[in-house]
């Protein structure tokens, strides 16, 4: 992969960017892992993403209180590259869903109706009782259901529709990120929320596209700002259908990897690998400024939509 | 018939000429009509399935550096290109033409890419709607573009397929005038067997190829239009040759008269072959071998002895008039490999071999015609039994060597 970005690719497409990066090779890797600026083929504005990316902030632990989230399934068409659109199903409208967030031994409570064309349900990951779990409980289209539960384990989760045919239910965008922060807060940090996920645009069982958060190269058009001085944490989960596992690498630095984010045992590492359903917290402490790439180590994905970069400053 | 009930007014032709006119007019408002309401026909049947999405990858051409997709809209709604990919990876493209082709409208995709020599490559265009069509390439090898050398090197091979091997086919001429009446008779029946393989050969190659186009401008009937345009344009042609010759209409052709009829046949075929071979090395299908040079060679000196044998029964031919018919027969394999090189157009390939079935055909007729008339013991003739299936097989026989 090639570390240095080309301008070659800028330059010939006429967009007159890359001035200070400087072409290593004349003619070679005219890639993907090396497009800058306009011609990133991302759809949406600079923020496109803010919603489902950046999460609600942290509450200090209060047991009982109630946290309260409204969600409704919407069929919605949304763009996912440049021109192209997914008829999608949505929880409130995106791919993911809004993040829901609470803080251990907090009283949940999410009021969903289903504005749906289709019978769906919302299915927690973490402990809830039986009639929580969002299997048994279909909820027809226009009909409405309210799931209350205490929140916990802390850790990072998530959730998503668990109708069948489940591989449709969740292919077509029913889900999203559940943070349940643990009674003692976690340090503060710059918190993004990633969730990789594909879209299969035309039905063959196979992903035309792959993203973190829904739109193909956002992060690589519009880089995420971080600074040097303060930790950035990312919650991350996996909920790409089709294939078996989705991963996230990191270039130049190491980070430190807490999986399903439920407990302080961590690997140092710069990749780390994902089952569908499995999550977990990247905390990185970056210790030098300027771009780094960041994308799933599986280089199909990586040059189907799934890369993008943090610019660190000091 | 009488004239008295019909008197003859001075604007009577002009009344003729628009009721002819009628049919055309009301027709043109029933359509109208059903155009401007032809969406609530749909809603009492009911159903109307979305359009594939699907686009037609017409040509895929490799430069140093840059790939260029040309790709057709075939359905009556409009596609956009949205996405384009290279082996399963989006990049970034421009498009020469509109992004958004109404139906049957084309644009080029312009990729710039690092493609790899020799190595099998595949492109994708997405629709807005998410639908991906791909096209895989067999082989990624620079696209000949017309220069001077290419021009030359397309040439070579149209000669060397196409008149050498038909020269040396002639060549057998004094030969042949040596043999026997049956077995002048047998080679006879060879030259039509031998043009009954290229025919079914050609005809074939024509309905394959209909298969990829876009399926408004494909169809058999286009097969069926290059047939029967070569077909009759043949007709006609032999009618002028036996007009010529002396006789009436109904005459059997015979000696020059039906060498270069069957000279016009064979040129016909070999034009679709030039065509074939070179858009096939274009496109990196086949290995530009000197073996396959030769295959092609040996296969088509077949058609010299198909054009030598007609010829036999005249004694003294000049040489400028047998160079004139390797010329006739061979020479539109340079043309067609200049086309297939450097145009490479499907619906010109479909027309060109319906054409040349239906070319060998009407030869294969008229060759018939003579050896019933003038081979002793006519068509069930042994020799003349035996010569068609030796035409067949040589001809399979040889189509071996070229793959």
């Amino acid at each position: 992969m090639a570390a240095v970005p080309m301008t070659k690719v800028a330059l010939a497409m006429g967009t007159g960017r890359g001035t200070g990066t400087p072409s290593v090779h004349d003619h070679a890797a005219m890639g993907h892992a090396a497009m800058v600026g306009d011609i990133v083929p991302a759809p949406g504005g600079p923020d496109a993403l803010e919603a489902v990316t950046a999460p609600p902030p942290p509450l200090p632990h209060a047991p009982g209180r109630l946290r309260e989230y409204t969600l409704a399934a919407v069929d919605r068409d949304i763009e996912v590259a440049p021109g192209v659109t997914f008829p999608a199903w949505t929880y409130n409208g995106t791919v993911p869903g809004p993040v829901i967030r609470a803080t251990e031994d907090d009283l949940l409570r999410v009021n969903f109706f289903n504005g749906g064309a289709h019978p769906h349900t919302i299915h927690f990951h973490g402990i809830h009782p039986a009639n929580m779990d969002g299997v048994f409980e279909i909820v027809e289209p226009g009909r409405s259901y309210t799931y209350e539960f205490p929140a916990r384990p802390y850790g990072m989760h998530l959730y998503h529709c668990h109708s069948t045919p489940l591989k449709k239910h969740i292919h077509k965008g029913l889900y999203g990120a559940f943070i349940i922060d643990p009674p003692e807060p976690r340090k503060p940090a710059q918190e993004l929320v990633m969730v990789m996920n594909g879209f299969d645009t035309d039905g063959d069982g196979e992903n035309n596209f792959y993203t973190v958060n829904g739109l193909t190269f956002f992060f690589a058009k519009y880089p995420i700002k971080v600074s040097r001085s303060k930790t950035v944490r990312i919650y991350l989960a996996n909920l790409t259908e089709f294939d078996l596992v989705n991963s996230f690498h990191l270039h130049g630095e190491f980070f430190r990897y807490y999986p399903t984010g439920s407990s302080d045992a961590f690997e140092y590492t710069d990749t780390v690998m994902l089952c569908q359903g499995q999550r977990g917290i990247i905390e990185i402490d970056f210790h030098n400024v300027g771009r780094f790439m960041f994308h799933a180590h599986q280089s199909e994905f990586t040059e189907l939509g799934w890369m993008g970069f943090f610019e660190v400053v000091d | 018939m009488t004239t008295q009930s019909m008197p003859a007014k001075p604007d009577s032709g002009l009344r003729r000429s628009l009721l002819a006119f009628l049919p055309l007019v009301l027709l043109v408002g029933i359509v109208s009509a059903f155009l401007a309401t032809g969406g609530s026909l749909v809603g009492l049947i009911g159903t109307n399935p979305p359009q594939p999405d699907v686009f037609d990858i017409r040509r895929v051409e490799f430069e140093r550096g840059q790939i260029r997709i040309k790709v057709t809209n075939p359905q009556t709604d409009d596609l956009r290109i949205a996405s384009v990919t290279v082996d399963d990876a989006i990049v970034p493209f421009s498009v020469d033409g509109p992004e958004t082709l109404k139906r049957l409208r084309s644009s080029t995709i312009l990729v710039n890419y690092d493609w790899v020599e020799d190595d099998p490559i595949s492109v994708g265009v997405t629709s807005s709607t998410g639908i991906e069509t791909t096209q895989e390439i067999a082989a990624a090898v620079e696209t000949p573009t017309a220069s001077p050398r290419s021009v030359l090197g397309y040439g070579i091979i149209g000669f060397l397929v196409g008149i050498v091997p038909v020269a040396l086919g002639l060549a057998w001429l004094p030969s042949l005038r040596r043999a026997s009446k049956d077995w002048l008779a047998a080679f006879m029946a060879l030259t039509g067997g031998l043009l009954t393989f290229l025919g079914a050969e050609a005809l074939t190659e024509a309905l394959e190829l209909q298969q990829t186009l876009p399926s408004p401008l494909g169809g058999t009937g286009l097969v069926l239009l290059g047939l029967a345009a070569s077909y009759l344009g043949l007709v006609l042609l032999s009618r002028r040759f036996s007009a010529r010759g002396g006789g009436g209409s109904g005459t059997v052709l015979g000696g020059l008269s039906l060498a270069t009829l069957v000279a016009v046949g064979i040129g016909i075929h070999n034009l679709g072959e030039g065509l074939a071979i070179g858009s096939s090395f274009a496109f990196g299908e086949l290995t530009l071998g000197t073996f396959l040079i030769v295959g092609f060679m040996i296969h088509n000196v077949t058609e010299g002895i198909g054009i030598a044998a007609p010829a036999a029964e005249r004694s003294a031919i000049p040489i400028a008039r047998l160079a004139a018919l390797a010329v006739i027969a061979g020479g539109p394999a340079i043309v067609g490999a200049w086309i297939g090189g450097f145009l490479a157009s499907d619906l010109l390939g479909v027309l060109f071999f319906a054409g040349a079935a239906g070319a060998a055909f009407q030869v294969v007729i008229e060759v018939g015609r003579y050896v019933a008339r003038r081979a002793p013991g006519g068509l069930a003739s042994p020799y003349v039994i035996g010569g068609f299936v030796a035409g067949l097989a040589t001809m399979y026989a040889t189509g071996l060597l070229a793959g």
